[in-house]
């Protein structure tokens, strides 16, 4: 989802006092539901994955998706019919489906989603409300008759009367390896665009529309959830064969090309398959206008409105470096098309998100060319099509595999791209992207693990910044301290090696350990579920001259007082003492300067509680700064990252001189 | 009258001779009224960020080091502090729009006048005058204040009926341009007023009127050479923000974080200021000439 709710949601943070209080009641996951722990995956040796060559070319097929969908623009609405195939790949016999209705989370108030509300988009009363009736729901399985199960159907829990997570029962248990069919009818009501479906005029973005089947772990354990504020995604790969139906003048943007096209009565109709994906969204609008580029071998279609071409165009720039920059880093894109589709700011709800092949970005038409929301939303949303779109983690029970990683993503190609200023860049001011994630992670680290469910956080704000800002934060110090190459191999190793196979964090630690190793991996473990935190503090600076020692001293019979600073041209007796709080530890450097002006770098593992460092020196030590270079982004305090000896410090002289011009100014423009 | 208070007693000059060019006391103390005004809010921002990185070997640097890792890190964590510098910096913006009403009428009296021995206005004797203009003054500044936020209240209202309008049927890019021109055209509007509220206080110091008698000599004057007033102050006003633009440009490149770059960027920003007196003071000098010159022909 949208790097910008993480903005908003960084922002919360920020305003500490606008934090909502913890929700009395965020529902817990169900209690069938798949455990938190690591879907199974197969531990293969891991360097064959450092390249494509081992990349698996497609998806285990377990359920695809045949559909028709006819919208009616003028009522907002989609008739939607045909058949899903699937597939029991687990170990044991079913007697169910789980089927996820998520259009039903903007049907009322009681939805899950609308009363887990936390703060940011999606958390207003939708304007016009949405919904989903299945009308069939046919079930077709080897020497059985075909029964409708609709009816059968248990749409809500005893006591919960959200309607998004339906469980529907089978005529007869269905073996492993075995599959049935399904023939489906169902008509969804939009909603006006709220947390990315809708409509608004002739706008459409549909996405969540048609039942989906929830995914069956391989134990046999349904990993089906309500469609809850702050997680959404879990589904199994297959092949989205979808027929759209739309009024002649529409421009369609979905999931997979476009097979074929034809118009007839006033309609088009357009049909585009996709395999080795889990989920189709498409949008339709009669202004949409469109450009078109290959990148890196991929059909880009953007999608923009009238006014918005600069801006739009951001998008396309970022795609230009964005695409070919993560397949090289975390195995190649496998889709021939990518459309990226750039909502107008009325629709903004419907911007900032990720869907298979299909990604929304966001940026008024007068976004400041010094400030790359266009970009690091685009860059964001692209990044989504590895973390989770390929790699297919549960975004309800591991958010931080999905949005987290991606942030890192998003965060590491802002900077490769846009240098120290990738999140803007103006007269001189450089803001980094990633130095953005330190404050509100840092800020909520002591609060709850970022390693637990999405619907298990106390509020939106620690979702955001925890998720989000604090994993990034994370992976980006243990690029900074460890190295690019090696930490990109790791993530990219990962990627390859679990692409298509629902990992969960151990998959991710192993691969750590396998790369950085067993430390790097604890700590990492330990900042993901143990709260792991660190502060580094210069504690104490010390240089003195050095003199003969003082006193009275006895000496071939002789008594001889010798005072306190006599004999002063020794050198310096130089110090200083850095301490490491908290749970944490990576290496860091120490940068000595001296009174001479050079400047010394002395390493610390950062083992053990303090470094305490003492020498001669025929200089004197002016001053000490732990991690001069800013790549513990975690350290929780950097202003104690600094001190210096006989309080020769620089001052605040920029300040004073910038704060007084500014003044100046405003004095000028409001005076009279 | 003693032949030395009658030597000191204060004379209209011609209208040839209000130049602000012939008075950079007048510029140097507008620019000494308004640097000790803006040091009242800096000193306290500078001494926060001093107890928080002011014994650093970099000092304040790490504040403006690449990433903003540091500012970002001090904005988030000295909050109480900095909306205590942001409600000082209100305060004294408050303070500067109503007393800074007596430095600019004793920037008017010099401008206008002189002594009758030729010598230009002392000090005391501005200050003093602008004192005895303060209620005049302040009741334009009402006036002015009223009628601008009417104006730009209704422009914002205006923009936001025609962009709903437009909407569905231009999409929402033109809608919205569509808005700024009518926000813009408000804004001008309000700017006119703001010329007429100049020429108000010019003609209170020249003719010795009343507050709302100088609303009805500002108004006429505009209405006698609107053209001429308004691109008087209009190029000067554009004018002033170039210095600004190429000092921002100047100042991404130099950096100036520390030592001599931060000598210079002080010394260019400084510049900035004093240039923008100058051309504040060249306005109020040519208000000064046009609303005698128009007034005397209209009388």
């Amino acid at each position: 989802m949208a790097s910008v709710r993480s903005v908003i949601l960084a922002a919360a943070a920020l305003l500490a006092a606008a934090t909502p209080p913890p929700g009395p009641g965020s529902p817990s996951p169900p209690a069938d539901a798949a455990p938190p722990t690591a879907a199974a995956a197969e531990p293969v040796a891991g360097p064959s994955y450092d390249d494509d060559a081992s990349l698996p070319a497609h998806a285990d097929n377990v359920v695809d998706y045949t559909l028709r969908a006819t919208l009616d623009p003028v009522a907002h609405a989609v008739h939607g019919e045909g058949t899903i195939t699937w597939r029991n790949t687990s170990t044991t016999p079913v007697r169910e489906l789980w089927l996820h209705l998520y259009l039903n989370a903007f049907k009322n108030e009681k939805s899950a989603f609308l009363r887990e509300r936390v703060g940011g988009r999606g958390s207003t009363t939708p304007e016009d409300w949405g919904w989903i009736d299945v009308h069939r729901f046919v079930v077709r399985a080897k020497d059985t008759v075909p029964v409708d199960e609709w009816p059968n159907a248990e749409r809500t829990r005893p006591g919960d009367e959200d309607e998004t997570d339906a469980r529907v029962p089978l005529p007869r248990e269905i073996a492993p390896g075995e599959a049935l069919q399904i023939d489906v009818a169902f008509d969804d009501k939009l909603p006006v665009v709220v947390e990315r479906t809708g409509y608004r005029g002739s706008f459409h973005m549909v996405g969540q529309w048609f039942p989906k089947i929830a995914r069956l772990e391989t134990d046999g354990r349904w990993a089906h959830f309500p469609f809850h504020h702050l997680a959404e995604f879990y589904a199994d790969y297959g092949t989205y064969d979808v027929t759209l139906d739309v009024p002649e003048g529409f421009t369609i943007g979905a999931t997979g090309p476009v097979i074929e096209r034809s118009f007839a009565g006033g309609r088009m109709v357009e049909r585009h398959v996709q395999a080795d994906v889990h989920d189709f969204a498409w949008t339709a609008w009669d202004r949409w206008l469109a450009a078109r580029e290959t990148i890196d071998g991929v059909d880009v279609t953007l999608l923009y409105p009238r006014g918005f071409r600069s801006v739009a165009s951001r998008d396309l720039a970022a795609i230009r470096f964005a695409l070919p920059y993560f397949s090289g880093r975390y195995g190649r894109y496998p889709y021939r098309v990518l459309t990226v589709v750039h909502p107008q700011d009325d629709v903004s709800e419907a911007g900032g998100m990720e869907y298979p092949t299909l990604i929304t970005s966001e940026g008024q038409w007068l976004t400041p060319p010094f400030v790359y929301v266009p970009e690091i939303v685009a860059v964001h949303e692209l990044g989504h099509q590895w973390f989770y779109g390929l790699v297919g983690t549960n975004e309800l029970a591991w958010p931080f595999l999905d949005e987290g990683l991606n942030q890192a993503a998003e965060v590491d190609a802002m900077g490769k791209w846009h240098g120290a200023g990738s999140a803007a860049d103006v007269l001189g001011l450089k803001v980094g992207d990633a130095e953005l994630q330190t404050v509100p992670g840092n800020g909520r680290a002591h609060d709850e693990p970022v390693a637990q469910p999405a619907d298990t956080f106390t509020t939106g704000g620690n979702y955001g910044a925890l998720v989000y800002s604090r994993t990034a934060a994370l992976l980006e110090t243990l690029r900074r301290v460890y190295g690019d190459e090696p930490v990109g191999r790791a993530l990219g190793r990962y990627a390859r090696q679990y692409r298509f196979q629902h990992p969960g964090p151990e998959q991710l630690l192993s691969v750590i350990e396998e790369v950085l190793g067993a430390r790097v991996a604890g700590t990492l473990r330990a900042a993901l579920f143990d709260k792991g935190w660190v502060d580094f503090e210069v504690e104490q600076v010390r240089s003195r001259e050095t003199t003969q020692p003082a006193g009275v001293f006895d000496t071939g019979g002789k008594r001889d007082t010798v005072q306190s600073g006599k004999g002063g041209s020794g050198g310096f007796d130089n110090g200083a003492l850095v301490r490491r709080r908290g749970s944490l530890v990576f290496p860091v450097d120490i940068a000595l300067t001296m009174a001479d002006g050079t400047t010394r770098i002395e390493r610390w593992d950062g083992e053990g509680e303090a470094r305490r460092l003492a020498w001669h020196d025929a200089v004197a030590l002016r001053g000490v700064v732990v991690d001069p270079d800013d790549r513990v982004l975690v350290d929780q305090n950097p202003q104690n990252n600094h001190a210096s000896a006989l309080d020769e410090g620089g001052g605040a002289p920029r300040t004073l001189e910038r704060v007084t011009y500014f003044m100046q100014l405003l004095l000028q423009a409001l005076g009279p | 009258m003693s032949p030395r208070a009658e030597a000191s007693e204060l004379v209209l000059l011609t209208t040839q001779a209000m130049r602000a060019r012939r008075h950079p006391g007048v510029v140097a103390l507008l620019w000494a009224w308004q640097s000790a005004l803006a040091v009242l809010v800096a000193w306290p921002a500078a001494s926060l960020a001093l107890a928080t990185y002011g014994d650093g070997t970099a000092g304040d640097g790490a504040l403006w080091a690449s990433g903003s890792r540091g500012l970002l890190d001090f904005v988030t964590r000295n909050g109480p502090g900095l909306r205590a510098v942001a409600g000082g910096a209100l305060a004294v913006l408050l303070f500067a729009a109503v007393v800074g009403l007596v430095p600019m009428a004793a920037t008017l009296t010099a401008l206008a006048h002189a002594t009758r021995d030729r010598r230009s206005v002392g000090l005391a004797p501005a200050l003093g005058e602008g004192l005895r203009l303060f209620p005049a003054m302040a009741l334009l500044l009402a006036v002015a204040s009223v009628a601008q936020g009417l104006t730009l209240g209704f422009g914002a209202a205006a923009g936001a009926v025609v962009e709903a309008w437009v909407h569905a049927s231009l999409g929402e890019a033109r809608a919205q341009q569509l808005e700024g021109l009518v926000l813009l055209s408000f804004l001008g509007l309000a700017s006119v007023i703001g010329v007429a509220h100049d020429l108000a206080r010019v003609a209170v110091v020249r003719f010795q009127v009343r507050g709302w008698r100088g609303v009805l000599l500002g108004a006429r004057v505009l209405r006698i050479a609107p053209l001429s007033a308004c691109w008087s102050w209009a190029w000067r006003g554009a004018a002033s923000l170039l210095p600004v633009v190429a000092a921002a440009w100047v100042t991404g490149h130099l950096g100036g974080r520390t030592g001599t770059p931060l000598v210079a960027v002080f010394v260019l920003h400084q510049a900035v200021v004093v240039s923008r007196v100058a051309l504040r003071t060249s306005w109020l000098a040519c208000a000064l000439r046009t609303v005698d010159t128009t007034l005397r022909r209209a009388f």
